[in-house]
């Protein structure tokens, strides 16, 4: 078992209860969607996921130890099992692709001669030989997202979580992206993420948690659904 | 902190400043504008605080003796003032001196005082120097007591007018350096804060990737302290031109202000405000980055 949530219930400073009585487990290698309107709680759940909030009430396990007990000196080492995409990207500009990718292994204290190696692995993986020295700017969405997901698993996380990362692009480079977080999850890694796009979710046949005003309204599989 | 690391902090430390050249500029003139009022305040407060001290040093006893004393009974009350608590140095001034010095006040041809008033009125006396100034009225009264001396004469009245003044003058330059340095801290850390906020996405970045908190703070702290450094050196080189010319040209202006002019004493200064400089750009890094820790 990777992540268990235990009756989570998260309520903000100003009142919004964003969660309410939250409980789910995620088996390692498991690919889950996360859906559910604006406001449903998606955005809570994940972070929660890399300890960007707590819950108010309830428990949440990874990898079987508490994240809400934790120290606040151990987040950084919950986090480096996990590998984070977002729907903007969240590139360094000024850094080219090589760059944007040995800058989070770096982060994390890894060699020079490993951060070289991986980060040339991680690149041919997402597709994007021969752009390691172009910065984010001269690329296309699609390929920034690429960048994106090779920083996120270049330090090997057990957990990728994915928050809308194809919400910016079109139907085609969706596709495209959805491919390659498929292939990394054939890989092993576990992948939660959160998506409007009804379309891609059909297509992936994998568990979908429905989750509306905080509350988990369906978790099943896209077979089942239809 | 990991040593391996050290030279990654220098090098993100050095980028970030020549890439956001216009605001660490910025930061830098701020620094150097805080650091040259706080040691004009330390140099205003030193003169200050040495020119009352002169002042106070200036006071004096003097004790006036009955003309009837016999030199052994002048010896005999020398003896006594001596023994007095709290008197330092004592010097004989015979009528003779005292007529003398009373002389040169005038101009010679326009007045001999001998002359004039035909015998010496003025008595022998004794100047007395405390060993504490403000203790004077205490040493004067027990000086007052000694047989042999008819009158004492410390400036009663005005002495303790000028305690309260060099009091005051201490305190309020106290009072003034702390609340430039407060302003100080305050400035640089709104102008770092600045800095750092066009830094947020990374920041922000760097912690989901998990970066440790100093991780994430040493480029920013090596950044604010040679910004701290540099505005620092800037600040010292007006400073010390600014003081030295002032020395050099003033002294006659303002010969009754004795400015302070020792160069060990002026070095300790400027590294003092060096040192402030550092300060200065970790306390204001501390302040404004751990906001956008918090992640």
């Amino acid at each position: 078992m990777l992540v268990q949530f235990y009756n989570v219930t998260k309520v903000y400073r100003n009142g919004v209860k964003a969660l309410n009585d939250v409980s789910l487990k995620i088996d390692r290698g498991e690919f889950i969607f996360l859906m559910g309107p604006s406001g449903a709680g998606k955005s809570t759940f994940i972070k929660m996921l890399f300890r960007e909030e707590v819950p108010t009430q309830g428990q949440i396990f990874i990898s079987s130890r508490s994240i809400v007990r934790m120290k606040r000196s151990e987040v950084p080492h919950l986090r480096r099992s996990m590998g984070v995409v977002f729907q903007d990207f969240k590139l360094l500009e000024n850094k080219t692709v090589a760059e944007n990718i040995a800058f989070a292994m770096k982060v994390v204290g890894a060699g020079n001669r490993e951060i070289a190696a991986r980060t040339s692995d991680v690149i041919n993986l997402v597709g994007l030989k021969g752009k390691e020295n172009s910065f984010p700017g001269q690329l296309s969405g699609g390929e920034q997202q690429r960048v994106g997901i090779a920083r996120a698993i270049a330090n090997r996380p057990l957990l990728l979580i994915a928050d809308e990362p194809s919400g910016n692009l079109d139907m085609a480079t969706a596709d495209e992206i959805m491919e390659l977080l498929y292939n990394i999850n054939r890989k092993g890694t576990t992948v939660v993420m959160a998506t409007h796009a009804r379309e891609l979710v059909k297509k992936g046949g994998k568990r979908i948690i429905t989750l509306e005003a905080g509350r988990v309204v369906s978790d099943m599989c896209a077979l089942e659904q239809q | 902190m990991n040593f391996k690391n050290i030279g990654y902090f220098f090098k993100e430390a050095l980028i970030s400043l020549s890439r956001n050249r216009v605001l660490s500029l910025a930061t830098i003139t701020t620094m150097a504008v805080c650091i040259l009022f706080l040691g004009v305040a330390v140099l205003l407060t030193v003169n200050a605080g040495n020119f009352m001290n002169q002042l106070e040093s200036d006071i004096q006893i003097i004790a006036y003796l009955d003309d009837s004393l016999t030199k052994p009974q002048l010896g005999e009350v020398e003896a006594n003032i001596k023994a007095t608590a709290g008197v330092q140095e004592v010097t004989f001034v015979s009528k003779d001196e005292a007529l003398q010095r009373l002389q040169s006040k005038f101009s010679e041809e326009d007045y001999d005082l001998q002359q004039t008033l035909g015998k010496n009125p003025l008595p022998n006396s004794y100047e007395v120097k405390a060993v504490n100034p403000q203790e004077v009225a205490q040493v004067a009264q027990l000086i007052g007591e000694i047989p042999g001396v008819y009158k004492v004469n410390y400036g009663q009245g005005v002495v303790e007018k000028l305690f309260q003044v060099t009091k005051w003058v201490r305190i309020l330059s106290m009072v003034f350096m702390i609340i430039l340095a407060l302003g100080a801290i305050f400035l640089i850390a709104t102008t770092i804060r600045l800095a750092i906020f066009a830094r947020r996405k990374e920041i922000y970045l760097m912690k989901l990737i998990g970066a440790t908190d100093w991780f994430v703070r040493w480029p920013f702290f090596i950044e604010g302290i040679l910004m701290g450094v540099a505005g620092a050196l800037v600040a010292i080189g007006l400073l010390a031109g600014g003081y030295t010319s002032l020395i050099n040209n003033a002294q006659t202006a303002l010969f009754f202000v004795p400015l302070v002019s020792q160069q060990s004493f002026l070095l300790q200064v400027y590294l003092s405000l060096a040192a402030a400089g550092v300060l200065l750009g970790t306390v204001g890094t501390y302040i404004s980055l751990n906001r956008f820790l918090n992640v």
